[in-house]
């Protein structure tokens, strides 16, 4: 059984790095205690009073067209205000082909229910399918070709805090609370809607409550439509989706078809082949691109050809590394299946594929964690239980974003950090007051985030593992700035050299005597001071340095094989992301991509009727997610090697997850699973000799 | 959601009088709230009255008495799971009660709530699909997305029963007091029916009638297994309950209930026939007799894992009843 006694953290000491950065081992989550208490107010808590309540009109079926709807009726209900449709055709469930506004939710919902809309249901296509593939002639020099098929479903990102706006509408001025990704971007169009210039309005977003990528939709349909009704009536407006909506006409995690005609050696090397996939992408017209091959592993020349195949569904949205975790489980199973049609450990396969040497490193550390020597190989167990090990690699670059920062010390002592782009639950408020306090040299508790807020220095959408990498930039330029003016005008006060002057816990230091308290410097401002910083290639050069992030997770399972449940003992998250700025939200991140990546591989499925195309599962109840006693004892492991800078991090721990999961399967039962979920009736198909 | 009015009488014949009260419409009777929310929050039902018998508490929820469990209707599925005595002399009913949903729901549910619980079909709880248990014309599930239907019964309808409890308390000679009616009680094995007996409920209850007691014998050698895909909160794909009569390590006798195969709690009485004379010891045998659970099996579409998994579910219950190793 599981091993409790290895280590689960590298040592990692808290000490100023040579790149300027330091880090904090201990601190916890600032806004951690108002989440959990209720006390953090999310968009969808403010209800602004009289204000607007408003909601689509949507379809219930895959594919029909409504051929009568009493609008009249609905429009007559107590408290309805509008009754708008803008189309009567509906291509998936959930298509919204019009909105109501109400005085209440309570009106909204007998508005809905007078509509009577009658419809007329239509052929709906569900899912991708299994179009054909052509592939080319077998690749020179392999001794043998495998040719495999992979699929994933449908993913919904499932954000606790549905998709939608609350707009505080004031006359001649207005804030919008947004549940977005994207402080900033979330202004786009709304201007329009408003009819006011963006001097007037502004976007607040303390709090997000999941969004994946799934918020990263500008002002996004729920917004403009809000924003419409706001203007319209002059009064407050609110719009969000309801649990169903969201799992409907929010985006999601578009499925796909992996199918590989693979060349491969007597040793294991694998010479090239065709790689076809296409992407489920429901009604929209891209983006269910697969990853895969991933760059990370030598696998000869691959001839790669993608295509997007739309059916009745709602249409993909970014969703945590979009296309890679598809991607990796179809490349890691493969690798795993050619490693057993050789002979081979896998963990040896992946040492001689994979191209990068500090990863070979990390798969050394992960195999030591796991108990990689207590693998046994593939096929060749007979118990009831089956004991699976697996692995998986993940990368991510870093990629540059524009970024503003602010930092001011106020004549109370306080420090307050200004920065208008979001905390989307990575820790990013928390990061931001670490690098502060740790490049000014005052403790902790003295600083104090402003985030998440349009009139606050710009920063960018939380899209691609950007925000803390960048914004961590400008802000330990700010705190640079200000440090410098701050300890002029405090020099000037004690008539000493500015130079002369240091900030060591809060105290002002004149070589190793304190000169003055923080609380008696801050005072003798008189006002407050500032300073600014921008994400800039200056910038860049001076705190970070190039470099991406990279990872190997290792999981350890048993396969009931009886009954093809899978129980997950470990996953040991190996990940580097340079320097750590603050530990405890890092791990979270980690782990957080762990479970989401678990509960791809083994529950989540978005599954539409396939008769009437309607989906049966718009709830938390059918529509699966891994619950407390599905978790593994997870183990992140933040990786230093020599790696400087801060390095992405919020995307790159789901990606290894489900292909390690199904490489475990497939060693501990000796067939492979090579369709997601995992579910036990495909488990035991695979057992009983058939391939699920 | 429409308006309604809310009645909290002092007992149970109170809220059996008001159940067929003629003033109104559609009165529902409300304990825990588990299932009657989600049907108001889904809009399956418009109640005109709820009546809420949570507070009732004329008995304490659980007691001995001649040899027999008493249990309030009232009782929570935590405080069942949690009762030592239970635990120990009818383990099936402790065990089924633990291993429903989560610790939350557990605290709030109850014993009669939980029988009484309508079934968990993806179409019937979906308002919009009018299926036959909505006054409908068809089982969308029987052409459709029926992975987790029954693999027993002729329909027309192919709901599983949804309650665990009711899996465990039918090895146990359970039966169900009322209040209401000119009958004292009913069975637990006559409480429920087939669809083709009526699709608009699951049981055989009056207008009027209340269930205010559970009465169960104790089954010292029993257990109940559960495979679940997800392990939180999720309901069994298939489940069983499994008393004995052991004379060493051979079954002088043996009552088998399969759940989540069928629309009602499923007795397998030729699997407890063909069980008795099996040594627990004889594994082949053992496996044998559990393979005839499956016998008038008829899967759909998606659901012929359930015959796989049915004969692992009754061969481990009954393992476990025995406090043998389960997985071997």
């Amino acid at each position: 059984m599981a091993d409790r006694t290895m280590p689960s953290r590298s040592p990692l000491p808290n000490r100023p790095m040579n790149d300027g950065i330091a880090m904090s081992d201990d601190a916890n989550r600032l806004d951690g205690v108002a989440k959990v208490t209720g006390s953090a107010k999310y968009g969808r808590d403010v209800m602004p009073k009289n204000g607007v309540f408003v909601s689509f009109i949507r379809c219930p079926w895959g594919h029909a067209q409504a051929r009568s709807i009493d609008e009249e009726a609905a429009s007559a209900v107590a408290g309805v205000l509008e009754v708008e449709i803008t189309g009567r055709e509906g291509r998936y469930h959930g298509e919204p082909i019009g909105h109501i506004a109400a005085e209440s939710l309570a009106a909204l919902r007998r508005a809905r229910s007078a509509l009577n809309i009658e419809w007329d249901p239509e052929d709906a296509d569900t899912e991708i399918g299994s179009p054909e593939a052509s592939h080319d002639d077998d690749p020179d020099g392999a001794d043998h070709v495998l040719e495999a098929v992979y699929t994933t479903p449908v993913q919904t990102h499932s954000s606790l805090e549905t998709h939608g706006t609350s707009i505080d509408h004031m006359g001649d001025r207005a804030i919008i609370y947004a549940s977005t990704q994207g402080t900033f971007s979330a202004r786009e169009g709304m201007d329009r809607v408003l009819g006011m210039p963006q001097s007037r309005f502004k976007v607040v977003c303390e709090f997000v409550g999941g969004g994946f990528g799934s918020k990263l939709n500008g002002a996004g349909k729920e917004g403009l439509t809000a924003g419409r009704i706001a203007a319209k009536y002059g009064r407050p407006a609110w719009l969000f989706c309801d649990r169903a909506e969201e799992h409907l006409d929010t985006g999601n995690r578009p499925s796909s078809r992996t199918h590989v005609r693979i060349g491969y050696r007597d040793d294991g090397t694998i010479v090239g082949g065709s790689v076809r996939t296409w992407g489920g992408v429901g009604v929209a017209g891209g983006g269910g691109g697969v990853v895969m091959p991933s760059n990370r592993y030598d696998l000869g020349r691959i001839r790669k050809q993608h295509a997007d195949v739309r059916f009745n569904g709602g249409g993909p949205r970014a969703f945590r590394a979009p296309g890679h975790p598809q991607g990796a489980f179809a490349e890691e199973l493969m690798i795993d299946e050619v490693a057993t049609a050789t002979g081979r450990d896998p963990l040896e396969l992946r040492m001689k594929l994979d191209r990068e040497d500090e990863r070979r490193s990390m798969y050394e550390l992960g195999a030591r964690l796991i108990g990689w020597k207590r693998r046994q190989p593939t096929g060749t167990q007979a118990s009831v239980l089956r004991r699976g090990f697996g692995i998986g690699s993940t990368s991510w670059n870093r990629f540059p974003a524009r970024a503003d920062a602010e930092v001011v010390i106020h004549p109370d002592a306080s420090v307050e950090v200004r920065t208008g782009s979001q905390d989307i639950g990575t820790g990013q408020r928390t990061a931001m007051a670490i690098v502060v306090a740790r490049q000014l040299g005052v403790p902790l508790d003295v600083v104090h985030v402003s985030i998440g807020d349009s009139s606050l220095p710009a920063g960018p959408a939380s899209g691609g593992s950007v925000t803390a990498t960048n914004t961590s930039l400008a802000m330990l330029e700010a705190a640079d700035n200000l440090k410098e003016t701050f300890l002029e005008r405090i020099a000037a006060q004690l008539g000493v050299v500015a130079g002369a002057l240091k900030i060591r816990e809060g105290d002002i230091m004149q070589d190793d005597r304190r000169m003055m308290t923080w609380q008696e410097a801050c005072a003798a401002l008189g006002s407050a001071v500032s300073g600014r910083g921008s994400r800039s290639r200056r910038s860049d050069r001076q705190y970070s340095g190039s470099g991406h992030s990279m990872g190997v997770q290792f999981v350890d399972l048993e396969v009931d094989s009886e009954t093809g449940v899978i129980h997950l003992n470990r996953i040991v998250a190996i990940q580097s992301c340079g320097r750590v700025i603050c530990r405890k939200t890092a791990e979270s991140q980690i782990i957080g991509g762990v479970i989401q990546g678990l509960s791809f591989a083994l529950f989540e499925d978005k599954l539409l009727d396939r008769n009437t195309g309607a989906m049966v599962n718009p709830n938390l109840e059918f529509y699966r997610i891994a619950g407390p006693a599905d978790m593994p004892k997870i183990e992140p492991v933040l990786w230093e090697g020599n790696q400087t800078g801060i390095r992405p991090l919020g995307e790159p721990p789901t990606i290894p997850t489900a292909g390690a999961i199904a490489c475990a399967v497939f060693n501990a039962v000796g067939s492979p699973v090579r369709d997601l979920p995992l579910r036990p009736d495909r488990v035991l198909d695979a057992i009983e000799g058939g391939r699920s | 959601m429409k308006p309604f009015s809310l009645a909290r009488p002092r007992d149970f014949a109170g809220a059996g009088k008001l159940a067929k009260d003629r003033r109104f419409r559609l009165p529902v009777i409300k304990a825990g709230g588990m299932d009657v929310v989600d049907h108001l929050k889904e809009g399956l039902i418009e109640p005109d009255l709820l009546i809420d018998v949570l507070r009732i508490d004329d008995q304490p929820e659980i007691r001995e008495a001649d040899g027999a469990f008493h249990i309030h209707a009232n009782a929570t599925l935590a405080n069942i799971a949690a009762s030592r005595s239970i635990a120990r002399r009818a383990p099936v009913v402790a065990q089924c009660c633990a291993s429903a949903a989560t610790p939350q729901v557990r605290n709030v549910a109850t014993a009669a709530g939980n029988l009484l619980q309508r079934p968990r079909c993806w179409y019937y709880r979906n308002s919009q699909f009018d299926c036959l248990k909505k006054g409908g014309h068809r089982c969308f599930a029987f052409d459709g997305e029926n992975a987790y239907h029954a693999i027993f019964g002729d329909g027309p309808c192919h709901i599983v029963h949804p309650s665990n409890l009711a899996i465990g308390l039918s090895v146990c000679n359970a039966s169900v007091r009322l209040t209401g009616s000119d009958r004292d009680a009913v069975s637990l094995a006559d409480l429920f029916h087939m669809p083709d007996r009526g699709l608009l409920s699951e049981h055989n209850l009056k207008t009027g009638e209340v269930v205010t007691e559970i009465h169960f014998e104790p089954r010292s050698t029993s257990a109940f297994y559960a495979i679940k895909h997800k392990q939180s909160f999720d309901w069994p794909l298939v489940a069983a309950a499994a008393a004995l009569e052991l004379d060493g390590d051979r079954i002088e006798s043996a009552t088998v209930t399969a759940g989540a195969v069928a629309p009602v709690p499923w007795a397998l009485p030729h699997v407890g026939e063909a069980l008795v004379g099996v040594s627990l010891d004889d594994d082949t045998a053992l496996r044998r007799a559990c393979a005839t659970s499956t016998r008038d099996a008829r899967p759909m579409s998606d659901n012929e894992y359930k015959v796989r998994l049915l004969p692992v579910a009754i061969r481990r219950a009954i393992l476990k009843a025995a406090g043998r190793e389960v997985m071997s």
